[in-house]
């Protein structure tokens, strides 16, 4: 087992200037370009899928709905979900935060095959080009969940044909960057640092690797499948030839369920690295947490029926289903109070990642347990497809996975920029994505119980209230996280520069410089366990921490 | 201990809303009573977290008298295995108390001397077909009588949704999907659409009538059959009942279909570029395989319809008339 040793650079060159122009960036093979590279488009698909949605919010603003056709709304949520899922959540963390991270935590130069990383790019991007075609030849408004037989209908035309290739093509990114996580998280770890040592992120990271590369192929055979079904009629899926679509669901969500623990572990892997940090304190329970990150990958495969209970599946089935989903109340709880515990006799800093961590404590917490009352199968038959689903699971995938996403970018965004964010800015923003956050959904949860249900362009007037506070709500986030992006973007220009360490952390990528240069680090890093803050000490504000007697710059 | 708990949480949460569906079916308190208990069980550990959360926070702060953090263990297997084991021990709590109200929900057998509704459903609209043999766009229902719904899709998969029940099931086509229960409040309450099926799904609307007795209900079932009927009630009905003005209009407004009220006697552009006259040949097609000649401008969406003959005879006649206007 070997350490990529630093090639020489130009002195304390950071790999923003190792090579200029276009050709350096679409064709580097660094990790951390490639990962700069993800997350300017997975911002973007984030802000296409939320301009979507800010549609969608003010077209419900009344019960006849004030905007648009039925058939546009139609489009449009199918849109919102599908960006939002295939080119925002599912690759947000581990492919853009992931990739720029990974290598630096375990003191390697890049990932294990720097070449499938950059292929797993571009995979990426075809994807996304795709979903784009799909748009512009007349949209999808077959939901993100593409159930036949509506989906397969001729009258869906060639939008359906280009979503699913794009999803095909997304999915094969997700996988190979699952390989090389795992890849690199084995084989590239310097020879002292043990899988205890690890910062959690990568436990987390390592278990979501197991998950993209077990259960995304299965999509990527679903929605072939699907393909082959719409253009010859093979009898699969749809019922006139023969086939059955309720295993068209029953595929769907082999993947699509463990698809929810590919979004929320490498959150929760944040939420570790976060919590400990401006807690001053090592994590509390390390082990439980790494390996309730497992237990959650392994338990998350066998849960997929619980989408499934009113579809005419049978009710042993569902009951067998229902008690697997249940139990993965327990690692996530488990991970809830060991962070707590961190915080115990800590000396808590409250900067910006910390308060976004804070706040999703209270989201991740009502996410977690309005879970309980869709896994368990008296109350979920009349809340399934209602608002209250909408609602559980924004909690889920945009409150927590969200929040842990904008906790980690400020995190490492020194380390990415080598330039400080405004704290004022961020704090203002992280406040503000909480407060509107909370306001666009709670309400949905009130509908759903009231018996609304889910993607309906039009909505009986007994419904309007909550709709409309619902929709003030998404103007307050969607202000918190425009004020998260001007904060982040005009740090660029005017952020003052980072140190090497700004919060005094423990783990590896804060040996290296901000920015770091080509090769990661100028001489091999000295390995300690990833939460021992013994002999670190602030030096300046300007000049961030450093070990007693060390070197860390 | 359920009951007034379940009280607290109507009170609590939805009495404020004003419009917390009501209990209309025999498995509806039960539903409610799991609702409850969950409800407090989260509402109890979401306040241990946030309360734990800010007091924390203002406890541990860092301040300049207090910078570094105090000694405290960095794990502690017993208190772990607490936490872990207690949430266990209630999430097996939960699995009980909500799979014996469910295995009640999804009861199959309704019994020898059930009320049988064959429903059908189609985009979108509902159809149901009650004992006795009357058909209507309502679902009609007896109090306290075991009642059993066979559901078919003809096109794609919808999902009847009856809030006030607590129930809902997917209608899936291909296949009939069941839904066994007793209604046990007299009354109308709203048939929702739960699975989306396109342009009008949230539209997809109609209503269960529970009759006070049997009495009432046969009354109804036998109002309204006229076999007298004249061909342009007929067409008249079936347009109303087969949902066919969702996308039709009778008055000339546009529509997902062409409207229905100058369609007679019409030159129609076609989708492939001919022509047809809107005749009774052309209506017929368009009825029981409406993808065969699509008007240019227009999605090809309609599902067919299986008309008896003198539905279809009716539906000619109510064209006509509409086009020679009241």
């Amino acid at each position: 087992m070997s350490t990529a040793q630093a090639v020489p650079a130009a002195a304390g060159e950071s790999y923003l200037h190792h090579g200029r122009g276009v050709r350096s960036w679409l064709l580097t093979l660094d990790h951390k370009r490639i990962g700069i590279m993800y997350l300017v488009l997975v911002i973007g698909a984030l802000f296409l899928g939320g301009v979507f949605a800010m549609v969608l919010r003010l077209h419900l603003w009344s019960p006849g709905g004030a905007l648009v056709s039925n058939d546009a709304y139609n489009k449009l949520f199918t849109l919102h979900g599908a960006v939002m899922v295939f080119l925002f959540v599912i690759p947000g963390i581990p492919s853009a935060l992931g990739n720029f991270v990974v290598p630096l935590q375990v003191g390697a130069k890049d990932v294990a095959f720097p070449r499938v990383n950059l292929l797993s790019f571009y995979l990426y991007l075809a994807g996304a080009l795709l979903f784009v075609g799909a748009l512009v030849a007349g949209g999808l408004d077959t939901g993100w969940t593409l159930y036949p037989p509506y989906s397969l209908e001729d009258a869906r035309g060639l939008g359906i044909l280009l979503a699913l290739t794009g999803v095909f093509l997304a999915g094969f990114s997700s996988i190979l960057t699952g390989v090389n996580f795992i890849a690199t998280i084995h084989k590239m770890r310097p020879p002292r640092m043990g899988w205890f040592d690890l910062p959690l992120f990568l436990w987390a990271l390592y278990a979501t690797g197991i998950i993209q590369i077990i259960a995304t192929p299965v999509l990527g055979i679903t929605v072939a499948l699907g393909f082959l079904e719409r253009l010859f009629h093979l009898g699969i899926f749809l019922p006139e030839y023969g086939g059955d679509p309720v295993l068209f669901q029953h595929f769907f969500w082999f993947y699509s369920h463990p698809a929810v623990y590919i979004m929320i572990l490498p959150a929760m892997g944040i939420v570790s690295e976060v919590v400990s940090v401006f807690s001053r304190k090592p994590i509390f329970g390390y082990r439980f947490i790494a390996m309730s990150s497992i237990a959650i990958a392994v338990i998350g495969f066998l849960v997929w029926g619980h989408h499934m209970f009113v579809s005419g599946q049978s009710r042993w089935t569902n009951v067998i289903f229902s008690f697997l989903t249940l139990l993965v109340a327990i690692p996530s709880a488990i991970k809830t109070f060991n962070w707590l515990a961190t915080m115990y006799k800590g000396a808590i800093v409250l900067k910006t990642p910390m308060i976004y961590v804070l706040t999703f404590f209270a989201i991740f917490g009502v996410g977690g347990l309005t879970g309980l009352f869709l896994g368990a199968l008296a109350t979920d038959v009349p809340l399934h497809d209602t608002y209250f689903v909408v609602a559980h699971f924004h909690f889920v995938m945009v409150g927590a996975v969200v929040t842990a996403f904008l906790a980690g970018l400020h995190y490492w965004w020194p380390k990415m920029t080598g330039r400080m964010y405004d704290e004022r800015l961020g704090r203002i923003s992280a406040a503000l994505v909480f407060l509107g956050f909370n306001l666009t959904f709670i309400p949905q949860f009130l509908a759903g119980v009231a018996g609304m249900p889910r993607r309906y362009a039009t909505y009986a007037a007994a419904f309007q209230g909550m709709n409309r506070l619902s929709t003030v709500g998404a103007m307050v986030l969607a202000l918190g996280m425009l004020i998260a992006a001007w904060s982040l973007l005009g740090s660029l220009f005017r952020g003052r520069r980072a140190p090497a360490n700004p919060w005094g952390a423990a783990s590896l990528e804060w040996a290296a410089a901000s920015p770091p240069v080509h090769d990661n680090f100028e001489s091999p890093p000295a390995v300690v366990y990833a939460y021992d803050y013994s002999g670190l000490e602030l030096i300046s504000e300007e000049a961030g921490w450093a070990r007693a007697g060390g070197t860390s710059r | 201990m359920l009951h007034s708990t379940e009280r607290l949480t109507s009170a609590l949460l939805l009495a404020g809303t004003g419009f917390m569906p009501e209990r209309a079916s025999s498995v509806a308190p039960g539903v409610d009573g799991v609702f409850a208990f969950i409800f407090w069980l989260s509402a109890f550990f979401l306040a241990v977290i946030v309360v734990l959360t800010v007091l924390f926070v203002v406890r541990y702060r860092a301040r300049p008298a207090r910078p570094a953090p105090e000694p405290s263990p960095a794990h502690d297997t017993r208190l772990e295995l607490l936490w872990s084991g207690i949430p266990l021990a209630l999430v097996f709590v939960i699995f009980g108390v909500a799979t014996k109200v469910y295995l009640e929900m999804s009861r199959q057998d309704a019994g020898a001397s059930a009320h049988r509704v064959q429903v059908t459903a189609r985009k979108w609209s509902w159809w149901f077909d009650h004992p006795g043999g009357k058909g209507a766009k309502e679902l009609h229902l007896v109090v306290g009588r075991p009642t059993e719904l066979v559901m078919a899709s003809a096109d794609v998969i919808h999902s009847l949704y009856l809030p006030d029940f607590r129930l809902k099931q997917d209608v899936v086509p291909g296949r009939f999907t069941r839904m066994v229960f007793t209604p046990s409040l007299a009354g109308t309450f709203p048939i929702v659409c739960a699975e989306f099926c396109g342009t009008n799904h949230s539209q997809m609307n109609a209503r269960a009538v529970v009759h006070p007795d049997q009495a009432s209900f046969d009354a109804w079932a036998r109002e309204g059959l006229q076999p007298e009927a004249s061909l342009v009630e007929v067409g008249k009905r079936v347009f109303d009942e087969k949902g066919c003005m969702t996308c039709h209009s009778v008055d000339g407004s546009p529509g997902v279909g062409p409207t229905a009220r100058s369609m007679w006697g019409r030159m129609e552009k076609l989708a492939d570029g001919g022509s047809v006259q809107v005749d009774e040949n052309y209506v017929r097609e368009s009825i029981l395989k409406p993808s065969a000649r699509v008007v240019s401008g227009f999605e090809n969406v309609m599902p067919p319809i299986p008309l008896e003959e003198r539905e279809i005879q009716g539906v000619i006649a109510y064209l006509q008339s509409l086009k020679e206007g009241p």
